[in-house]
C-alpha cells in the first residue's frame, strides 16, 4: 500500500514549504566563508602594558603582586600612585563564617638600609568582618569586627623579602561581595 | 524544492569549505615557514571570539596577503580546471584534431563525459569574486599589499571571461549558431 510520505502531493508540498529554507541556506553558504575569512585575518595588536606590579627591582622597594586564584579573594589589583604610594585592591566574595587567607604581596628591600612600611586598609562596607595581614607568621590587625581601622608599620632589614597575607575573618556568613582596599607607603628615613 | 537549487547547494559546499581552508591555510603555513609568532586571543566585539593577531604590522601585512592570494588560488585552480575541461570537450565535438590531441596526451577521459556544467563553473566563480572583493577591501584598508589585489582582480576578469565563454557553449547546445548549418 503506497505511504502518504511517498506520494507525489505530499512531496511537491514538503518541496514548497523546503525551498525558501534552502535559498537561505544557499546564501548563507556564501555569507558564512565571507565573514570567516573577515573576521578572522590577522589584525596588529601589541601585547598590553600590565599595569601593576611588576616595579623593576631596580627601584629600591619592590612591590609585587602574587596573584593566582583564590574561592574568595579575586580581582586583584596592585597600582603606583602618582604620590608614589601602593594600593591594592580586592573583591571579598561572599563566604561563609571562616577564615580566608591568600598571599597577596611581595615586598623586597633592596636598599642596604632598614626600611618601615605603613598600611592602612578597610573594606568599603562594613560587613563585622576582622582583617588583618600576616608577615612571617605574625598577625598585623587592619579592621576588627566592628569597622575600626588599624594602621600598621612593617619593619624590613637591608636586603630582604617578605610575603603578605591576607587573612579575613568572619564570625556569621557574608551574604554580599565586598571590596577591600589597602594603602601601602615606604615612610620616610631621615 | 528545484533540482537547480539541490545542485546550487551540492556545489556550493565545496568552495565554501575550501575558501576557508585556503585563508586559514595561508596564515599558518606562511607562519611556520618564514618562522612567525602569531597570537591567538579571546576578542568578544566581532562576530567569532577567537582572533589571530600579530604584534608587528609588517608582519601582518605580509601574512594577510600571502594568505589572500593562497585563498584565491585555493578556488581559482578547480576553476581553471572546469575551463579547461568544458571548452576541450566542446572542441573534441567540433574538430577532431583535438581528440587525437587528447588521446596522445592520455586526458582522453577528459572528453568522454560531460561532467562540469555551466552552474557548477559559475559557483565556484562567484566565490572567487568573494575571495577577490575580500582581498581588494583588505588592501584599501591597508592589510594587504596592493599588488596581490590587483593580480586577484585581473585573476577574477579573466575567469569571468572564460565563464562567459562556457555559458556561451552551454547556449550553443539549445540555439545551436546557424552558420555551422547552412
Amino acid at each position: 500500500m503506497p505511504s502518504k510520505l511517498n506520494s507525489p502531493q505530499f512531496k511537491r508540498v514538503t518541496g514548497q514549504i523546503l525551498e525558501p529554507f534552502a535559498l537561505g541556506l544557499l546564501a548563507l553558504l556564501f555569507i558564512i566563508p565571507t565573514l570567516t575569512v573577515f573576521n578572522l585575518s590577522p589584525i596588529t595588536k601589541t601585547l598590553e602594558k600590565l599595569d601593576v606590579l611588576g616595579v623593576s627591582s631596580k627601584e629600591e622597594i619592590a612591590f609585587t603582586l602574587v596573584g593566582g586564584k583564590h574561592e574568595i579573594i579575586r580581582s586583584e589589583y596592585l597600582a603606583k600612585n602618582e604620590d608614589g604610594d601602593y594600593t591594592y585592591s580586592t573583591t571579598l566574595n561572599k563566604r561563609a563564617s571562616d577564615t580566608y587567607s591568600k598571599p597577596i604581596v611581595e615586598i623586597k628591600n633592596n636598599t642596604e638600609l632598614q626600611q618601615t612600611i605603613v598600611l592602612y586598609g578597610q573594606t568599603k562596607t562594613p560587613t563585622r568582618s576582622n582583617i588583618s595581614v600576616i608577615i612571617n607568621d605574625h598577625p598585623y590587625k587592619l579592621q576588627s569586627d566592628s569597622n575600626a581601622t588599624y594602621p600598621q608599620e612593617i619593619t624590613m632589614d637591608p636586603n630582604t623579602t617578605i610575603i603578605m597575607f591576607l587573612n579575613v575573618e568572619n564570625l556569621a556568613g557574608v551574604q554580599f561581595s565586598e571590596e577591600f582596599e589597602m594603602h601601602l607607603k615606604v615612610k620616610d628615613t631621615l | 524544492m528545484s533540482k537547480l537549487l539541490r545542485r546550487a547547494l551540492k556545489i556550493s559546499l565545496v568552495p565554501a569549505i575550501l575558501m576557508i581552508v585556503g585563508k586559514f591555510l595561508g596564515i599558518f603555513a606562511t607562519s611556520i615557514l618564514y618562522n612567525l609568532q602569531f597570537n591567538i586571543d579571546n576578542d568578544i566585539s566581532g562576530i567569532f571570539s577567537v582572533q589571530i593577531y600579530f604584534t608587528d604590522q609588517d608582519t601582518t601585512l605580509f601574512v594577510n596577503s600571502i594568505s589572500n592570494l593562497t585563498m584565491v588560488l585555493f578556488l581559482l585552480l578547480p576553476i581553471v580546471y572546469f575551463i579547461i575541461k568544458t571548452l576541450l570537450y566542446a572542441a573534441a565535438h567540433n574538430n577532431p584534431k583535438t581528440i587525437i590531441k587528447m588521446t596522445k596526451l592520455n586526458l582522453l577521459n577528459w572528453i568522454i563525459k560531460k561532467d562540469t556544467s555551466f552552474l557548477k563553473t559559475f559557483i565556484w566563480c562567484a566565490f572567487l569574486w568573494l575571495a577577490t572583493a575580500i582581498t581588494i577591501t583588505h588592501s584599501i584598508q591597508g592589510n594587504t599589499y596592493t599588488w596581490v589585489a590587483v593580480t586577484t582582480g585581473v585573476i577574477a576578469l579573466l575567469v569571468t571571461l572564460f565563464t562567459i565563454k562556457t555559458f556561451e557553449l552551454e547556449t550553443d547546445k539549445i540555439y545551436p549558431i546557424e552558420k555551422k548549418y547552412f
